[in-house]
């Protein structure tokens, strides 16, 4: 039984950040990179089966992107992963979340998992779509923001509840193999301490270029893409207007607009 | 030009606002003579027809489905279809967990031009520019569609303006295909909880975040919360900490502060989840450690200091 | 030859060759379980991991044997404690090595070489010597029982904070069972050595020179009068004293057979204990070998066989549990009871012939001789119980490489977790951007220089609450104006400074430590200093101790010895001498730590500060709380702060003006507890360095306002 976990390496702006010459980017220099914040709850939770189940499970952290992205890889695999694979080919660059998923799509054709897990969306570009797009590229059953999961390796069906505008839940059960987007919360994930995240260096991850995957440099980058950055730029920022002074005369400032509304009020 | 589809939302027999939003959005692309169509999918979808006959709607479609409530295959087949029969130039889905379950599948398969968590449209030269945010909403992405005959554009909440209702839209049926669905959706699950607070009734809100530090703050502003007569709420961070309950919560999974008129935010970073239910609010007041802090940016007045001190102060004063 | 000069005590007189041999067999048997019973100690300490010991034994045995004549350790904290263990070491010492002279005359030197020398005036004078000793010895146990029974100390309560009533290792009341059976034989054996003595003084009343010699034994003389005026004849004399004598043997040897089965071993294990501590046990802990597959303690045997022996050699003496901040304030922690504990699992496991399975050995639980993750949580890492501990316990580093493995199993509290994290993304606790390590410096009226790109005399690292903490910001901001006035040539190593790692190695995530560390070291190989100086105890400790062991060794001081030194050169001058009624708290990590008591104090007078003193000063400095890692975990809800345990002792003090700290943690913690324990407006918290600037306001108008 194999559960093919998908993870971004997301990209965070550091202080005085700068848009790259062509004004399509950040200048790489301002980019701090770590595990995407949703997939370290699909990682724990593919662990959580593997650990709880019966029959032997084997959970496979998979990811696209340049050599950096190996750190979180290792992270994956200190925390419970059996495998790792990443897949890179200069031709990625410039990918939309579509393209990625033709990657993911022709990597989960290769390892043929029972479960595929994504996070709702990843930190950074905050698409919410390569999960899913993985799925209808695969034709499997899908669904999206899961936020608790029940499934016994084997069975043919999972049980989950995907979270719903204001904290609703609605149960469902989907048929396996399917692909899963999880929501950040369904589990508290392990914390990875550094030696173990060194020791899993020992673990080799196995890299992939287009031609294992029998994928063409169209179907990738930004050929491969549905959409196409054009511009990118730093907005004009809302400006609050600030209450100045020390904790004293802000408070009274705040006292007398908390008055004027409850005036209003009555 | 061959229109704009919208694909409304419904849940548990309610037309979720965002669908009228959408045609709203619709409302600022259309070209002259193009036609704008609604589209409804449910068991009963001839109910939300009143509800849907807004300005600027040309047509509505109805599409009998055998689920009351969201299914993906079923909308990925149904709405695929839809866009097949009318080819639209342009489809607005919601940026909505619904729209999380189909969407991208849909485009990723068809090949449609592709964008989520957009908050603006515009024509640009004859193209379609949608913009959104990038690196944590921290930059905005221009995006374009270059060669693609359909494009599919999920758009974010509260950010167009819903059109005046009272027109008199034409209703057509359409056929959805017959799906054989993959999952099954069984009952909605309401989280309970002890605490019998309705933020979406609250007029005036105090929240409090993650610059509060640790659970033994929470009575500070508990009693701060009490005393000015506002309800007590919170960002996600806190409800997940279980330092106040689920219900508590301000945001895109937590509560919408609808009936809102003041709302302070303190200790409140302001991340896009939470602002998606409280920044509609007429009056905020945010207070913050950090002069950064995204909830400035939609915040009426701000406080830069530290929010134990502004709070000991303000205490003081009721 | 003169009467004195043949007078001895015929041993075994009147006995009979049967008695004799019988008296040697049981002798033997009990010398032989003794020795079994050293055996299956020593077999014990040797199932523990290996170890090798620094510094020559030699000096190791004078250093301990220094230590135990002069009972220094045992004084600390409680002087009767001290001084009754001195009349019952001494007494029992002279009354031990009178014996084995004995033994040396009689069954060695005269049968083997003819030598005898336990006659005459050196028997009476050894004879008086003894008496003297024997009353030493019972004065201090009559001491002890009315110390133990009657004074109530809560040290010596051994109710534990990390169990609750109803577990089965609540209470132990096998541990003061044994407490009081071992005062009670030692006194019996005491007293009726003086009866004996008295007997065979009245049984032999007859002979001159027993008889006239007997005041050189005035107790047992005083005893024989007494018994003679109740009517004891020689005859009586004769049988109570070959009675008492067997009694007396009998006891005294079952207590020699006992000795490594009870609390009578630490005669040999707490002067083991004392010969192989390490004076930096918390200040230095020991790096994990890159080969060794588990890291951290997970099974007894993970403790290498100091730490076993160290187990044993815990007296229950209770000043770890008094001294311990965690236990004051309610927290499941006693350093104690951790010790006693593992104690009582290595008994269990460890004294018999085959070893137990690995899954046996687990010494993390709630089960009676393991040890809680809350327990282990709670622990401050202050060291107020390595340094007062009489033997040289060290619970420390037993703690912390528990903690080690609680952190490889991820059982921590996710708050804790996430802090980590952090600090691995961004190289502080902040979360901030390592571009803005340096911001704190843009404030001032001067640049300060790029350690990494300029070389410098002095080289400061500022620590992490220096550089992102807005109240520490300021503090930065004045002593970087001083260093600046006194013209001093510095400057700051900017984003190439991390987390000293202090705190991460104590919570136990030696992984990362090694990550700071190294990343550390890299930046100060690189940059040209002559010293280094840092406004953070917590940083001045590890680089000062620790970092060596990372390839990097430098000469480093805290802030309060290098301004010591610029007053003194006349660089830094007061001219508006303070009159503040002030207190000092040490910081864990300045004072106990690196023994810096001395600088701070030296600065308050200079300031012309008047300095009052808190009850627990000094080495017995009341931790804020921060330490261990605790100042990223919140406290539970209610409970009491160490911080606000120790604004209750200052604000007792009266007329406090300033409570002066001289650690950025400590300021942070301090600061907070002052509000909420309602003292604010009585006194003021403030660093040393702000009371600095006070002393001499600043001549230019553009210095940044302190």
């Amino acid at each position: 039984m194999k559960i093919l976990v998908a993870v971004k390496q997301v990209a965070a702006l550091d202080e005085d950040f700068a848009i790259r010459d062509d004004g399509r980017d950040v200048d790489p220099d301002f980019l701090i990179r770590d595990l995407n914040e949703w997939d370290d709850f699909s990682l724990e939770e593919a662990v959580k089966i593997k650990e709880a189940s019966g029959v032997p499970v084997e959970v496979i952290a998979v990811s696209v992107g340049p050599e950096e992205v190996d750190e979180s890889l290792r992270k994956c695999l200190a925390k419970g992963a059996d495998r790792a694979l990443r897949v890179w080919d200069e031709a990625v660059r410039g990918s939309d979340p579509i393209a990625i998923a033709r990657i993911l799509a022709a990597v989960a054709r290769r390892e043929a998992p029972d479960l595929l897990f994504a996070g709702v969306q990843s930190s950074d570009q905050a698409f919410a779509s390569t999960g899913i797009a993985t799925a209808g590229l695969l034709g499997w059953p899908h669904a999206a923001v899961v936020a608790n999961l029940r499934y016994t390796p084997g069975a043919k069906t999972a049980m989950f509840r995907r979270e719903l505008e204001g904290g609703l839940l609605h149960e469902v059960e989907i048929q396996v193999p399917a692909v899963l987007t999880i929501q950040a919360g369904i589990n508290t994930p392990r914390y990875a301490s550094l030696r173990s995240i060194k020791q899993a260096a020992a673990k080799p991850i196995e890299v992939l270029g287009l031609t294992d995957l029998q994928l063409g440099s169209d179907a990738v980058g930004e050929a491969g893409s549905l959409s196409r950055v054009r511009r990118m730029y730093i907005p004009e920022k809302g400006r609050a207007q600030l209450i100045e002074g020390g904790p004293a005369e802000q408070a009274l400032r705040l006292a007398a607009i908390i008055r004027e509304f409850k005036g209003e009020a009555t | 030009m061959s229109g704009i589809l919208v694909i409304a939302e419904q849940r548990r027999g309610e037309l979720r606002p965002v669908s009228l939003e959408l045609v709203g959005a619709a409302q600022s692309l259309r070209r002259d003579g193009e036609q704008v169509a609604v589209a409804v999918l449910g068991q009963e979808p001839g109910r939300f027809v009143p509800t849907l006959s807004v300005a600027g709607v040309d047509t509505i479609v109805t599409v009998k489905v055998p689920q009351p409530e969201f299914d993906p295959d079923t909308f990925v087949a149904a709405v695929g279809a839809l866009i097949d029969a009318r080819s639209p130039d342009v489809v607005l889905v919601a940026h909505s967990v619904d729209s999380f379950g189909y969407a991208a599948a849909l485009a990723a398969v068809r090949g449609y031009g592709f964008a989520t968590d957009v908050f603006k449209i515009e024509r640009v030269d004859g193209d379609l520019v949608a913009t959104r945010g990038g690196y944590g909403q921290k930059v905005s992405v221009e995006l374009d569609f270059p060669n693609r005959s359909t494009v599919l554009l999920a758009l974010r909440s509260n950010m167009f303006k819903p059109p005046d209702p009272g027109a008199a839209p034409q209703v057509t049926a359409f056929e959805a295909p017959v799906t054989i669905g993959r999952a099954e959706g069984k009952e909605f699950v309401e989280l309970s909880s002890a605490d019998d607070v309705d933020m979406t009734a609250a007029e005036f809100i105090l929240s409090i975040g993650r610059g509060i530090g640790e659970e033994a703050k929470v009575e500070q502003f508990r009693e701060l919360a009490d005393a000015v007569g506002a309800t007590l709420g919170c960002s996600r961070p806190i409800a997940d900490a279980g330092w106040l309950p689920k219900s508590r919560q301000v945001g895109q999974s937590g509560k919408t502060a609808s009936a809102c008129k003041l709302y302070i935010a303190m200790g409140v970073s302001g991340a896009i989840q939470h602002l998606a239910g409280m920044k509609h609010v007429n009056t905020i007041v945010a207070v913050n450690s950090d002069a950064e802090a995204s909830i400035f940016t939609v915040a009426t007045y701000g406080i830069v200091g530290d929010i134990f001190e502004v709070a000991d102060e303000l205490r003081r004063l009721f | 030859m003169s009467r004195t000069d043949a007078v001895t005590r015929i041993l075994f007189e009147a006995f009979g060759a049967a008695e004799v041999r019988l008296f040697y067999l049981l002798g033997y048997a009990a010398i032989a379980i003794f020795c079994y019973g050293v055996y299956v100690q020593i077999r014990k300490y040797r199932r523990g991991a290996t170890l090798r010991l620094e510094g020559g034994l030699w000096a190791r045995f004078g250093a301990m044997l220094s230590s135990v004549l002069s009972h220094r350790t045992v004084d600390r904290r409680d002087p009767a404690a001290g001084g009754a263990h001195r009349l019952i070491f001494y007494g029992f010492m002279l009354l031990f090595a009178g014996t084995a002279t004995i033994t040396l005359e009689y069954d060695i030197l005269e049968p083997l070489f003819g030598i005898r020398f336990w006659y005459g005036r050196f028997y009476l004078v050894f004879s008086l010597v003894l008496d003297v000793a024997g009353v030493a010895l019972i004065a201090g146990l009559v001491f002890m029982m009315y110390r133990r029974g009657w004074m109530r100390l809560p040290k010596l309560d051994y109710a534990r904070p990390d169990r609750v009533p109803g577990d089965p290792d609540f209470n132990r009341p096998q541990y003061r069972r044994e407490d009081w059976a071992f005062l009670w034989i030692l006194l019996i054996i005491g007293v009726t050595g003086y009866v004996l003595e008295a007997a065979r003084l009245v049984w032999l009343q007859g002979r001159a020179d027993v008889w006239g010699t007997r005041w050189w034994s005035p107790v047992g003389a005083l005893l024989a009068e007494g018994m003679r005026a109740l009517g004891l004849g020689e005859h009586g004399g004769g049988l109570l004293r070959h009675g008492l004598w067997w009694f007396h043997g009998l006891i005294a040897l079952i207590l020699i057979a006992l000795i490594p089965f009870t609390k009578v071993k630490h005669i040999f294990t707490s002067a083991a204990s004392l010969m192989v501590r390490d004076p930096l046990a918390s200040q230095r802990l020991p790096r994990v070998p890159d080969s060794q597959e588990q890291v951290g303690a997970a099974k007894i045997t993970d403790f290498n066989w100091k730490q076993l022996l160290n187990l044993d050699a815990c007296t229950k003496c209770g000043r770890c549990h008094e001294a311990c901040p965690a236990r004051a304030v309610g927290a499941p922690l006693s350093p104690r009871d951790v010790i006693l504990s593992l104690r009582e699992f290595a008994q269990a496991t460890l004294e018999s012939g085959v070893v137990p399975a690995a899954a046996e050995l687990d010494i993390h639980g709630k089960a009676p001789g393991q040890v809680a993750m809350e327990t282990l949580w709670s622990c401050r890492t202050c060291m107020a119980c390595v340094e007062i501990c009489p033997v040289a316990v060290e619970h420390v580093p037993i703690i912390v490489q528990m903690r080690r493995k609680l952190v490889e199993d991820g059982a921590m509290d996710p708050l804790l977790t996430k802090t980590l994290q952090t600090i691995h993304k961004t190289g502080n606790s902040f979360g901030e951007s390592k571009r803005k390590r340096g911001a704190w410096s843009k404030a001032l009226p001067f640049p300060v220089k790029d350690a990494r790109k300029q070389p410098v005399d002095v080289l400061w690292f500022v620590g992490d609450y220096a550089s992102f903490d807005p109240r520490n910001q300021k503090v930065s901001q004045v002593f970087a104006s001083l260093l600046h006035e006194a013209g001093v040539d510095f400057g700051i190593l900017y984003d190439g400074e991390s987390n000293a790692g202090n705190d991460v190695r104590r919570v136990g995530e030696e992984g990362l430590y090694e990550v700071l560390a190294t990343a550390n070291v890299n930046a100060l190989s690189s940059a040209s200093f002559k010293s280094v100086v840092t406004t953070d105890p917590h940083s001045f400790n590890t680089i000062r101790n620790e970092y060596p062991d990372f390839g990097g060794k430098y000469e480093i001081e805290h802030y309060t010895t290098l301004a010591k030194r610029l007053f003194a050169e006349g660089r830094l001058r007061v001219t508006n001498p303070l009159k503040y009624r002030v207190t000092f708290h040490d910081p864990c990590h300045l004072g106990r730590f690196n023994k810096g008591y001395d600088a701070p104090r030296e600065l308050l007078a200079l300031l012309g500060c008047e300095l009052v003193e808190m009850g627990r000063c000094k080495a017995n400095s009341f931790c804020c709380g921060a330490g261990g890692g605790r100042i990223w975990v919140p406290d539970p809800v209610g409970s009491e702060k160490p911080a606000q345990n120790r604004m209750k002792e200052a604000a007792a003090i009266p007329g406090l003006e300033v409570y002066v700290v001289s650690c950025p943690k400590d300021l942070t913690m301090f600061e907070d507890a002052l509000k909420t324990t309602g003292n604010e407006g009585k006194f003021v918290v403030k660093e040393l360095i702000e009371l600095i600037r006070e002393a001499m306001p600043s001549r230019r108008t553009e210095e940044v306002p302190a």
